[in-house]
């Protein structure tokens, strides 16, 4: 009984989730070892910018590759690579949208 | 002969001096452009060396920025520090020239040079290979105080005024050098036209003196007319001459200006063309008062010369010739043929004559016109066909 309260709090936090991000990225990377901050980190050591962040985020989401990955040998060979993500494109970018804006590095220096 | 003969020598022909000006000009203005084009040069050379100095300390100042952006990058979770450094000022810039964090006075950067000077400050550009924090571009700025700039312009300023006025020095020799070919043409010419205008004036003046000192009263009539006809053949030629003196060898000699009664020339030439007058049976229609000028009386008289003649030469037998003088004007009419309207415009221009019956080169009021111009008299041509011609000089 308490095992199937508990899943129905998990589902029902998934599809009443805030916004698309939270419902498509962060149950999965709760999971792993390295954190959407420090992921998003290695995205902009080999993007830069936030257009070509973001469309490497949004080419790497719907074509998963070793070879293409940002991240490190030994994380690929660890934890694999993720799935294709099947959500609608417009969902797929207001995620993106919205890791964007939570990570960046523009106006949080001082 | 000896003074004429000095002033050709030793002194500049004016043909000579536009010819001297417009060269030195050109040369003037070819050495500017070269010692421009060289200041520049060396300007920017030395730019390049003073930039090329500063680089040396920009790179390794870049070295170190750059390994403080990657702690940060790796600590950025906890540290929003930009880090900052006594040295120099700095900023980042992502793949997009977006500004990331930025610390530079001056924050207009030109990435397609790795450093240049703007504005009083150095701004190097380095390209990273690894984006820590998202930054593809590191930009390192340092103040310049200009000094070597002053230096440099002084310098430049001490050399270039130098070097022009050396080149002026060897322009105007190379000059005079160069001219030397023309003016020894010139003087030739020169001498050759006041030879044989001298060797016209003593025969000319010869047979005018003994025209004039020929008894007529003892000549039969017969004789008296030809001797009368020479006399006017004689005092044709005198005035072309005279005109042909002036075009050549005259104009070239300063002006001898002087206070001048208009009234007392007239009647000297009035005299002088007597025989040309009575010999078309004319008329003088006289109203002279008196009136002064100063100017030169060589010219004076070339003037009232050509337009008497002409008045005389284009007029109708038993005409009339007019001469009105006020203070400030000078009036000769004639009752000749007139000046078509549509040739009017051109009577100044040399070689241009209004009517071909009569003789003479069509240098006379070109003359006229050049010597009026040179004082500033203002001429007005009235003029109708088959009634004559009227002449105002107004100063």
């Amino acid at each position: 009984m308490v095992k199937k309260l508990f899943m129905l709090l998990a589902l029902s936090i998934g599809v009443f989730a805030e916004n698309a991000y939270e419902r498509n990225c962060v149950p999965c990377h709760r999971e792993l070892p390295t954190d959407l901050q420090g992921m998003f980190k290695n995205y902009l050591l080999v993007y830069s910018g936030e257009e070509t962040v973001k469309a490497a985020l949004r080419h790497y989401m719907r074509y998963p590759s070793k070879h293409i990955s940002v991240m490190s040998d030994l994380f690929i060979d660890t934890y694999g690579i993720k799935e294709t993500l099947q959500i609608s494109d417009q969902e797929l970018k207001e995620a993106i949208d919205l890791y964007w804006e939570k990570y960046k590095v523009f106006g949080k220096l001082n | 002969m000896s003074a004429l003969k000095n002033r050709a020598t030793s002194s500049l022909l004016k043909s000579e001096t536009k010819s001297l000006q417009r060269f030195l000009s050109l040369y003037i203005l070819l050495v500017m452009m070269v010692i421009s084009t060289l200041g520049v040069l060396y300007y920017q050379a030395h730019k390049e060396l003073m930039l090329s100095a500063q680089r040396a300390e920009l790179v390794k100042y870049a070295y170190i920025q750059t390994k403080r952006l990657k702690v940060l990058h790796h600590f950025f979770d906890d540290q929003r520090t930009y880090p900052r450094d006594p040295r120099f000022r700095s900023a980042i810039y992502d793949i997009e020239y977006k500004e990331i964090f930025s610390l530079l006075k001056n924050r207009s950067v030109d990435f397609t040079q790795e450093i240049y000077l703007k504005d009083g400050v150095i701004h190097f550009v380095k390209s990273m290979d690894i984006f820590y924090l998202g930054a593809k571009y590191l930009i390192l700025e340092i103040e310049d105080d200009g000094a070597w700039h002053k230096h440099l312009i002084k310098k430049i300023l001490g050399y270039g005024t130098a070097a022009f006025f050396l080149f002026l020095f060897f322009g105007y020799f190379l000059a005079k050098l160069f001219v030397k070919p023309m003016r020894d043409s010139i003087m030739l010419l020169d001498r050759f036209i006041k030879d044989t205008t001298h060797e016209l004036n003593t025969p000319l003046s010869a047979i005018l003196a003994n025209i004039e000192m020929m008894d007529t009263d003892v000549m039969v009539e017969k004789n008296r007319k030809k001797l009368n006809r020479i006399n006017i053949a004689a005092k044709t030629v005198s005035i072309l001459y005279q005109d042909l003196t002036y075009l050549t060898l005259e104009q070239e000699r300063e002006n001898e200006n002087e206070k001048i009664d208009i009234a007392e020339l007239l009647y000297d030439r009035i005299e002088y063309f007597k025989v040309l007058v009575e010999s078309k049976a004319l008329d003088y229609e006289m109203d002279i008062n008196h009136a002064e000028i100063v100017m030169d009386r060589r010219k004076l008289t070339r003037v009232i010369d050509n337009l008497l003649s002409n008045a005389i030469k284009y007029n109708k037998r038993k005409g009339i010739v007019g001469i009105r003088l006020r203070e400030g004007s000078l009036e000769i009419w004639d009752t000749g043929v007139g000046i078509p309207e549509e040739k009017r415009a051109f009577i100044f221009d040399r070689y241009r004559r209004f009517n071909e019956s009569e003789g003479g080169f069509g240098i006379g009021l070109s003359i006229v016109k050049r010597i009026l111009d040179e004082y500033g008299i203002r001429i007005e041509v009235f003029s109708e066909k088959d009634k004559g011609t009227r002449m105002v000089l107004k100063w």
